[in-house]
């Protein structure tokens, strides 16, 4: 039997470690929008699975299904307020992520409408803000790729866990097999 | 898909999930002699690093669960190499969850022992090699449709939120429970071929 299933084990073992079952939720904030996607790690999207934002007291903000690419958006929320975004493929795989309320700070000042009609004074804010929300979103471009980059290599399979796995159960075996001929 | 993650679940479903399980690793240890063992590791070794390797299938990914597979081998004893192999996942990847690592055990290892119970008399007294590839096939594929109907049934217990939708569940499990029923199939085939000894669990 282990001349059987020991090929099969190591098959599966190096077939595909950069495949894995988990559900993550990346989402970022781009302009006045909440954008993210799900994905399993290491291999696929999920496409066609509902989502849902709400705000720390439960109050739903936004709510959908995600694209083909597992994709979801939806407006900052007004006034900030940290915002948790759901997925939930409706079969078991549910996962979250929580944006919190300090990231939308310059992203507000990108949508907030102009005052129509303001005092003189208020034009020089007014360019300090829309300057500060370009620098926002030039840093977000910037940073994006990153953070995505971040998120995933936080959730990669690792060899030497899944060898130290496989070791651990055999490790166990033996015990297992000391203490039985202990008793014996 | 059979990794329910902490936080979903409510209270009473994961210390039943908790109390089921520890039944029935109690009932797997006792099980458990010196041929024993060394079975349990290879199938619980074999479950950790297949469930690893997922498969995208429409909004989810799918992986063998083997647990038809465990069954048929190795008797309650299936509990005890899900539990481990559970824990280990739990622990290096963060799949599932440690506070539902018994509903999980459970949902994964009933259904297979359920059908090692079933089917192996068959599997290990027929002669013709094609009643034991299909009734092979069957374990495999119903430990599969077992397991999703179980994973639906607690989500379904603990909160209406996160109820599967019965659409969604059937078009990923399916294709996956054909799966399993081939590679459960051909490895009863090729063991009663090669060593029939290893279908048969012993009691101690």
């Amino acid at each position: 039997m282990i001349r059987l299933l020991l090929p099969l084990l190591l098959a599966l073992a190096f077939a595909g470690p950069a495949q894995a079952h988990k559900l993550k939720v990346f989402a970022t904030v781009e302009g006045g929008e909440v954008t993210g996607y799900a994905f399993f790690i290491g291999g696929g999207r999920a496409a066609g699975a509902v989502w849902a934002a709400k705000d720390p007291a439960g109050t739903a903000l936004a709510s959908g299904t995600t694209d083909g690419e597992g994709r979801f958006a939806f407006p900052v929320p007004q006034p900030p307020v940290d915002a948790t975004v759901t997925v939930d493929t409706r079969e078991g795989h549910v996962a979250a992520a929580t944006l919190p309320a300090g990231r939308f700070g310059g992203a507000a000042a990108a949508v907030s409408p102009p005052p129509v009609d303001r005092p003189a004074p208020a034009v020089e804010a007014e360019g300090e803000a829309r300057l500060a929300a370009l620098v926002e979103a030039a840093v977000q471009r910037q940073v994006t790729p990153l953070m995505e980059r971040i998120e995933q290599m936080d959730s990669r399979l690792r060899y030497a866990d899944i060898l130290s796995g496989i070791f651990l159960i055999l490790g166990l075996a033996g015990m297992a097999l000391w203490a039985k001929g202990q008793r014996a | 898909m059979a990794h329910i993650p902490d936080g979903l679940l409510s209270a009473p479903v994961l210390i039943g999930g908790g109390l089921l399980a520890a039944g029935g690793v109690a009932l797997g240890l006792r099980w458990l002699d010196e041929r024993m063992i060394p079975r349990t590791a290879l199938l619980a070794a074999a479950f950790f690093a297949g469930s690893l390797v997922a498969v995208p299938v429409g909004p989810s990914s799918v992986h063998l669960l083997l647990a038809g597979l465990m069954g048929v081998m190795l008797g309650p004893a299936t509990f005890l190499a899900v539990l481990v192999a559970l824990l280990l996942q739990t622990l290096l990847f963060g799949f599932g969850g440690l506070t539902t690592l018994g509903v999980n055990t459970v949902n994964i290892a009933l259904p297979g022992v359920l059908c090692g119970m079933a089917l192996g008399p068959v599997i290990r007294s027929t002669p013709r090699a094609s009643l034991r590839f299909a009734a092979g096939a069957a374990a495999g594929a119903l430990a599969v449709l077992g397991t999703g109907g179980m994973v639906a049934l607690v989500l379904w217990l603990s909160s209406s939120d996160f109820a599967p939708a019965a659409r969604v569940v059937i078009a990923t499990y399916l294709p996956l429970a054909l799966v399993e029923a081939f590679v459960t199939g051909a490895v009863v085939s090729f063991l009663a071929r090669v060593q029939p000894e290893a279908l048969r669990p012993v009691t101690s």
